[in-house]
């Protein structure tokens, strides 16, 4: 690549991370306040890690100190992690069965992380984390990596790659092996972590645009379309929720179509199925 | 591609991911495994609890049937001695009725035997009586024999009537 292209890439990639599409968080202030500060600079190119880092601090501080005063009558927070913990748990085994104990971490870890990024641009200096394309397809590779880890762990090396061959039986199957290849390949890993990533992050990053554009208006019109904000802002809230669920809800139904059918079905035997096929 | 080189930073996507997979070993370890290990226990506990109370409720089930048989019993048995009293007393007052009325036939007998006794004495008393008065009136008319018809007459009369009077 030429200079040229080089700087025009370098242009565009910057015009579009800095254009003023979100509220102004606290490190584009210090941004502003300190244009040539170089910690600003460094702070301001890792906003994105920084937020995030902040509600996973917050969740582990928060999930920690819950686990640690186990007492049979939970009092407070307590009371909360756990009814958070455990609808989530018959959530994920509604799903999986009573196998799907094992992935209860996992996938609760996914949509309190995320659901605590989407929510945090909600809040006056901070920004959602996940309204970066960066931070979602780093959750959506690692929910595929797991998935895969699942898939070759439950049904072992060999029946796992018959099932990325498309689970050949005749000589028609056999002979279809390499465009299933091609097609499962593609689809575990490209299609889910891009559909899992884009997702989110298009649906945060336009709320926040949202958001945003509502505060100009606010600040064109003296305040006068604030209740509109309001409503976007609960839109907001209850989107982020959906958004955060819908992405626990793909990644379980990942794992269970990874999982090994006939024990599957078998423990699905005698309550509604919530099948994928 | 432009697109996706102006969206994603590489490093920022590593730090991001490697920052996601340290939080989730982190909460795995020091929370997801407490909370569920003690939401185990405590729906275990719980289940435990419910299964005392069942059994529980099943030894009160059974000690209530065993209290309403022993029950029915206990009244059966009550009946039972209560028809047994009311038999034996029905058989003492026949007993008491019958021997009254052989203690009152034999007073009965021995009055009339008694009766029969003091009339037989009676009689016999009578007879002397009546023999010591002819007796009497044999020789009370032996002595009048030399007045009158009618003073005799008179004088039987007489006699008659002090008779009457002496009885």
């Amino acid at each position: 690549m030429s200079e040229a292209a080089e700087g025009v890439h370098a242009a565009v990639a910057h015009a579009a991370h800095h254009e003023a599409h979100e509220l102004p968080n606290l490190i584009t202030v210090l941004r502003q306040l300190f244009p040539d500060a170089s910690w600003a600079k460094f702070l301001h190119q890792w906003e994105n890690v920084l937020f995030a880092l902040t509600a996973a601090i917050l969740i582990s501080i928060t999930a920690i100190r819950a686990a640690r005063k186990q007492r049979l009558v939970p009092e407070g927070i307590e009371n909360f992690s756990e009814a958070v913990v455990e609808g989530l748990e018959a959530f994920v085994k509604g799903i999986l069965g009573e196998q799907g104990q094992k992935y209860v971490p996992y996938l609760g870890t996914l949509f309190i992380y995320i659901l605590l990024m989407n929510w945090s641009g909600l809040l006056p200096l901070f920004k959602s984390p996940t309204s970066s394309w960066g931070t979602t397809l780093a959750v959506a590779l690692a929910t595929m990596v797991y998935v895969q880890y699942t898939g070759i762990r439950e049904q072992g090396l060999g029946r796992y790659l018959k099932h990325i061959a498309g689970n050949p039986s005749n000589l028609f199957g056999l002979a279809l092996i390499p465009l299933m290849l091609v097609i499962n390949l593609t689809v575990e890993f490209l299609a889910v972590p891009l559909s899992l990533s884009l997702r989110l992050f298009a649906n945060v990053s336009s709320e926040d645009r949202l958001l945003y554009k509502f505060a100009e208006l606010n600040v064109l019109f003296k305040g006068l379309p604030f209740f509109f904000q309001l409503f976007a802002n609960v839109l907001a809230i209850a989107f982020s929720v959906v958004q955060a669920f819908v992405f626990m809800l793909l990644s379980t139904v990942y794992i269970s179509l990874i999982l090994p059918h006939e024990n599957h079905e078998h423990e699905q035997e005698g309550r509604p199925a919530l099948h994928v096929h | 591609m432009e697109f996706f080189k102006a969206n994603i930073q590489l490093g920022e996507v590593f730090v991001q991911l490697i920052a996601f997979v340290i939080v989730f070993w982190a909460l795995k370890l020091l929370a997801w495994k407490p909370l569920l290990k003690g939401l185990a226990a405590r729906r275990e506990h719980i289940q435990g609890q419910l299964d005392a109370i069942e059994q529980s409720k099943k030894e009160i089930g059974g000690l209530k049937s065993e209290y309403a048989a022993h029950l029915q019993k206990i009244e059966e048995e009550a009946r039972l001695k209560i028809q047994e009293a009311v038999r034996e007393g029905r058989q003492i007052s026949r007993e008491i009725q019958d021997k009254a009325r052989a203690e009152s036939q034999a007073v009965f007998e021995k009055a009339k035997t008694n009766l029969d006794l003091e009339t037989a004495k009676a009689r016999i008393t009578l007879r002397r009586e009546i023999a010591d008065l002819a007796v009497s009136v044999s020789e009370r008319i032996l002595k009048e024999k030399m007045s009158d018809s009618s003073k005799q007459q008179e004088k039987i009369l007489e006699i008659i009537d002090d008779l009457e009077k002496s009885l």
